[in-house]
């Protein structure tokens, strides 16, 4: 639970920390929106190094932005996956027949097998079930082992890979660059920059105020509403209920004995908040005053001249070439 | 020996690398039978993190728990070596904060939701739930209203009845009376040294009322900015430590009879412990 850290913002040091929230999320958005446009291999891997030189000189901790990518693991694989088995233009990359014997199939499910047993003792499991699922497939694939008693065929086009490619690499440097700006801005910073970044819609007569403070408290909640589920399961284990074992039924018991008291303990807390912002006289729409006031600095120029810059060059690149 | 702990450290994970450390080299042993514990201690010295190792719902960092000669160690936890759920039938923990216990649609139902995790059958479940809701101090009507529409002390009641259901050797209190009125927090405080009393059962509770420690304690185990730093006799420990610097008060007994020594001269043979004893203790020496 606790390594979700999408939305946390983390206190340290470092340039990011001192930048204007403003120029953090219009650079955000320009740095997501080049990660899209991106179609060649060199930009891609350039958008990497970008990425990681970001990380080291914001000093940032890369593993807590890595950690926070591991709930997203299964939906890359997934896409990946996906891709790997539907796209089929390009290329043909690699054809191999399937070969479903008895004698092969008997291996597979020893390899399954030793993948269960031994799941537990291993640290990075995911990886470990990727391999195990690339194994078995080879196993499949280049072992003719007895006679077949049916065949199948397992086509990857070149373009698979590279979309697929793409898309995990996209995906990732969204999030990173997402969790970059939740980590190092300070919740009201944030909701002050929203705010100021957003007020051109009021034209529109939208209410943007509202909006950034919408958007600032959601984030804001996500890691106080982790911190409560962990202590409801705490609460309730103390009553016998067993969060890691335990049959199907039961399985569905404790999610509720989770849920129900999550839901709960959401709505009283923010009718508490309602009520503790309204006691401190917050009007929606009204006008207010600023304690902090944004200052707008050099290294805000440059690095909104950077992003530019990016989304550009990638534009350009990907028009030419 | 029930519960041992054996030099145990607890960090928290925090926001940075260091974490936070809430419990610093605590060793302890507390009895299966026939203790009365009171726990105190500053806010945020680590009572709650250490009775939440009684019942292996935190496991040390280094150092080791032993609970009913099950031994809760790290290592063990991660590889789920021991089965953690006999433990918890043993040694029942009420928690600070009642909405984090009650989920069911009834009364009724939280109350027998602990015994049912344990494979009470139904019935029986039932007829318990209405013996303890009596107990707790609210009558049977309760069991069909929802956990949600009571009041803080009445869900506080509620969520006691939940764990007293269990039947644990052990019954662990995170401050069972915050939040109740004078009367109600008596007549449960009578309710817990009962349970000791007559079924000669281990009572923990967390308190930060020095008048309950001195009146019912037989043992009291005092935090300090995660250390444990006295574990002993209440009256050794409000006469002969310094309790200013633990950021404890005086008990108003002891109080009362410092008043009268300094100002009417009056010095008592023994040393009561509640407001009857200390009628009985006044008579004797004005007679
Ligand atoms: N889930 C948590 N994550 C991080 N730190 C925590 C967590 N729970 C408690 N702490 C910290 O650990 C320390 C000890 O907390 P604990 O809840 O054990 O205190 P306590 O003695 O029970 O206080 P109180 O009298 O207020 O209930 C506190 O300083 C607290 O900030
Ligand atoms: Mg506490």
């Amino acid at each position: 639970m606790k390594n979700i850290v999408i939305g946390r913002f983390v206190p340290g040091k470092g340039f990011l920390y001192r930048m204007d929230p403003r120029t953090k999320i219009i650079s955000l958005v320009l740095l997501m929106a080049s990660a899209f446009v991106i179609r060649n291999f060199t930009a891609m891997f350039m958008a990497i190094g970008f990425m990681a030189l970001l990380l080291v000189a914001g000093r940032i901790n890369i593993f807590r932005v890595l950690s926070g990518l591991r709930p997203l693991m299964y939906l890359l694989a997934f896409t990946f996956i996906f891709q790997l088995l539907f796209n089929t233009q390009g290329d043909l990359v690699v054809a191999w027949t399937l070969h479903y014997s008895p004698l092969n199939i008997l291996m597979v499910t020893a390899l399954v097998m030793l993948w269960f047993f031994t799941k537990r003792h291993v640290k990075f499991k995911f990886f470990f079930f990727l391999a195990t699922l690339v194994g078995a497939v080879a196993l499949v694939a280049n072992l003719r082992l007895g006679p077949a008693f049916a065949t199948g065929t397992l086509d990857i086009y070149e373009s698979a890979l590279t979309t697929g490619f793409f898309i995990v690499m996209r995906l990732m440097i969204i999030v990173t660059l997402s969790t970059v700006l939740t980590l190092t801005t300070k919740p009201t910073d944030l909701n002050l920059g929203l705010e100021s970044v957003m007020s051109p819609l009021k034209v529109f007569r939208i209410r943007t105020e509202e909006m950034a403070m919408i958007i600032s408290i959601s984030l804001r909640y996500i890691p106080t509403l982790l911190d409560e589920a962990n202590k409801i399961m705490l609460a309730q284990a103390s009553r016998g209920v067993d969060f890691s074992e335990g049959k199907f039924k039961a399985k569905i018991m404790q999610i509720v004995s989770l849920l129900v008291p999550m839901f709960i303990i959401s709505f009283k807390r923010s009718d508490e908040l309602a009520n503790a912002m309204e006691a401190r006289s917050f009007v929606p729409g009204q006008p207010r005053t600023r304690l902090h006031q944004l200052t707008w600095g050099l290294a805000d120029t440059a690095a909104l001249v950077v992003s530019l810059l990016a989304l550009t060059a990638v534009i350009t690149t990907r028009v030419v070439m | 020996m029930a519960i041992k702990f054996n030099r145990v450290d607890f960090k928290y994970k925090g926001d940075d690398k260091k974490g936070y450390l809430a419990l610093s080299n605590i060793s302890l042993s507390i009895q299966g039978e026939g203790e009365f514990i009171t726990l105190i201690g500053e806010t945020g010295s680590g009572k709650t993190t250490l009775v939440q190792h009684m019942n292996a719902l935190l496991v040390a960092n280094s150092g080791s728990v032993d609970i009913y000669g099950i031994k809760v160690e790290k290592q063990a936890v991660k590889k789920k070596k021991i089965r953690l759920n006999p433990i918890r039938k043993k040694v029942g923990l009420v928690f600070q904060f009642p909405e984090y216990q009650l989920f069911e649609e009834t009364v009724l139902k939280d109350i027998t939701f602990g015994p049912k995790n344990f494979g009470v059958p139904e019935a029986e479940a039932i007829e318990t739930a209405q013996r303890v809701i009596r107990i707790v101090g609210l009558d049977e009507s309760y069991l069909d209203r929802s956990p949600f529409n009571l009041s803080g002390g009445e869900k506080k009641r509620v969520s006691i009845a939940g764990i007293l259901a269990m039947e644990p050797d052990i019954l662990i209190l995170d401050e069972p009376t915050s939040g109740l009125d004078p009367m109600g927090r008596n007549a449960l405080l009578k309710v817990f040294y009962d349970i000791h009393e007559k079924l000669n059962k281990t009572v923990i509770i967390i308190t930060h009322d020095m008048n309950t420690v001195y009146e019912y304690a037989k043992r009291v185990l005092v935090m300090r900015d995660s250390y444990l730093v006295y574990d002993g006799d209440p009256v050794d420990l409000f006469t002969t430590k310094n309790i200013e610097n633990w950021n404890l008060d005086v008990p108003d007994i002891l109080n009362l009879m410092h008043r009268m020594e300094q100002d009417l001269g009056i010095t008592l043979t023994s040393r009561p412990r509640s407001a009857a004893a200390l009628t009985n203790a006044l008579e004797e020496v004005l007679r």
